[in-house]
């Protein structure tokens, strides 16, 4: 391929719109044309600014109240009572009472149950929380003065811990096994750590989904539509990500985002109704690179 | 994964409220289209903020934007009857704000949103060159993209809009546009290029 063809299908292939033999020459310039690397590089971080675009509008509430007036008085007049009714309702302050009250009587609930846990459980298991190998865990840089077994009284350190930890972190055994479970639960708390989290999970997802296709006896093509969406999606989020990333010194998620968006990329571009042989090439890359074992072990 | 993919995407809208996965959009046109109209306010939670976003582009003006956002949900409910089933509903939606807002445009005087827009400066950001976006405030760059958009003409701001920042596909956008493939297809490419030369003295890409 000449850069200029490439060139001039280089919008379209990062949009996903380009047909499955003009990606796959794109995807063959790109490796070994630094020029046109460079533009798709700038293109990719036009994505990026533009995403950042925050128009600031608010949806207000009066503006569906307006919307339902409106409509209410459209309706047909068989529907008129039975719309007024539903929309008192809507509005009116008992329902939202009922709701409200029950969503607190839910809080404390939880509250007195959680409470009730915690003092009928046993002090040793509490402890080893604490203590392994008959050694007190310490933070990766040392300061074993902050962190000591606490007294069996009181455990500030185990709260704090139920509370930061994440549904996430609890699926992942090897992380919660980590001596610095604590610190990195800490970390997590940070919005954009679990928004990449969360898209590398996707991502983990959607290659695992790729892995498993097969076509059936009768079909050689494969419906990949879903797939291709879901990639388009994750593309987009993954440049905004691999940039901010790279903006916060996190060098070793923008390496592991940078090595997923060619996968991105190519899913992005595969056709509807793919063939087994094209997934088989992103299945035989993903396995020679290991994206997979390496978004598993983020 | 159909599923998988389906929840996690929600129609690839963002502003969707999670609150209403459980109801598909067939469902709640369904209902909708009998008279429920907690069905139709579902509709309006989900799709709101993507159509406010788009008039916002297409219009430039704040209150206006809501304004033609509330005539466009209005538009939606008293067609809703009209949806063709296989019309993904956001495409429908975005078709109906469009007109809404082209409507909107036209009964304007053009010039009266270019108001002090000039294409050799559009912002007083810097005089030191492009800086890397990171050291932009975000008002800067909400401003600059904003100016830049304004100065595209309608065709290019529309397609470009609905590419960009709806994540549209070529052929969502010629469903809603009513454009030819190869128009939309130069019309963005144009944008992109316009866009890029408007911001690229500010922004380091």
């Amino acid at each position: 391929m000449k850069c200029d063809d490439c060139l001039n299908l280089l919008a379209e292939y990062i949009d996903g719109e380009v047909v499955e033999h003009e990606a796959a020459q794109v995807s063959a310039h790109l490796i070994t044309c630094a020029n046109c690397a460079n533009e798709f590089e700038a293109l990719t971080a036009e994505q990026e600014i533009y995403a950042r675009y925050d128009r600031e509008l608010n949806i207000s509430p009066s503006m569906w109240n307006a919307i339902a007036v409106r409509t209410a008085a459209e309706q047909p007049p068989s529907q008129k009572s039975s719309l007024r009714a539903s929309l008192a309702g809507l509005f009116a302050i008992p329902r939202i009472g009922f709701a409200f009250s029950g969503a607190i009587a839910i809080v404390i609930i939880a509250v007195v149950v959680g409470v009730m846990y915690l003092k009928t459980q046993p002090q040793p298991p509490r402890q080893e929380s604490f203590v392994r190998n008959g050694e007190p865990i310490v933070p990766p840089g040392g300061g074993t003065k902050e962190v000591t077994p606490p007294a069996p009284s009181s455990s500030p350190v185990k709260v704090i811990e139920s509370r930061t930890r994440t549904p996430k972190h609890t699926d992942r055994g090897t992380k919660t096994d980590d001596p610095g479970v604590l610190f990195a639960d800490i970390a997590y708390s940070d919005l954009a750590e679990r928004d990449t989290a969360e898209h590398i999970q996707q991502a983990e997802n959607l290659l695992r989904s790729i892995r498993s296709l097969q076509a059936s006896d009768d079909d050689s093509e494969i419906d990949v539509s879903y797939e291709k969406a879901m990639s388009q999606r994750l593309l987009n989020e993954n440049v905004v990500l691999r940039r901010d990333a790279e903006i916060a010194g996190k060098f070793p998620t923008k390496e592991l985002l940078k090595d997923l968006e060619p996968f991105l990329i190519d899913i992005a571009n595969l056709p509807d109704k793919t063939t087994p042989d094209k997934l088989r090439v992103i299945r035989d890359r993903a396995q020679k690179t290991e994206i997979v074992a390496a978004l598993v072990s983020y | 994964m159909k599923r998988l993919a389906h929840e996690l995407s929600l129609e690839g809208q963002p502003g969707a409220f999670a609150g209403s996965l459980m109801n598909s959009s067939a469902d709640l046109v369904a209902r909708a289209s009998s008279g429920d109209q907690e069905a139709f306010r579902l509709i309006f939670e989900r799709y709101s903020r993507p159509v406010i976003s788009f008039v916002y582009d297409l219009v430039g003006e704040r209150e206006l934007a809501e304004e033609l956002t509330q005539e466009t949900f209005v538009r939606a409910f008293r067609s809703l009857g009209a949806l063709r089933q296989e019309t993904k509903l956001s495409t429908w939606l975005f078709g109906i704000a469009r007109n809404v807002a082209r409507e909107s445009l036209r009964a304007r005087a053009r010039d009266s949103r270019h108001v002090d827009l000039d294409d050799k400066s559009v912002l007083d950001l810097s005089d030191q060159g492009p800086v890397p976006v990171s050291q932009l405030l975000s008002k800067e760059l909400n401003e600059l993209i904003q100016r830049s958009l304004a100065l595209l003409d309608d065709d290019k701001r529309l397609v470009f809009t609905l590419r960009v920042f709806q994540q549209c596909s070529y052929e969502e956008i010629a469903d809603i546009t009513g454009f030819s493939i190869p128009k939309l297809k130069t019309d963005l490419h144009r944008a992109r290029s316009e866009m890029r030369r408007r911001i690229g003295p500010y922004v380091r890409l």
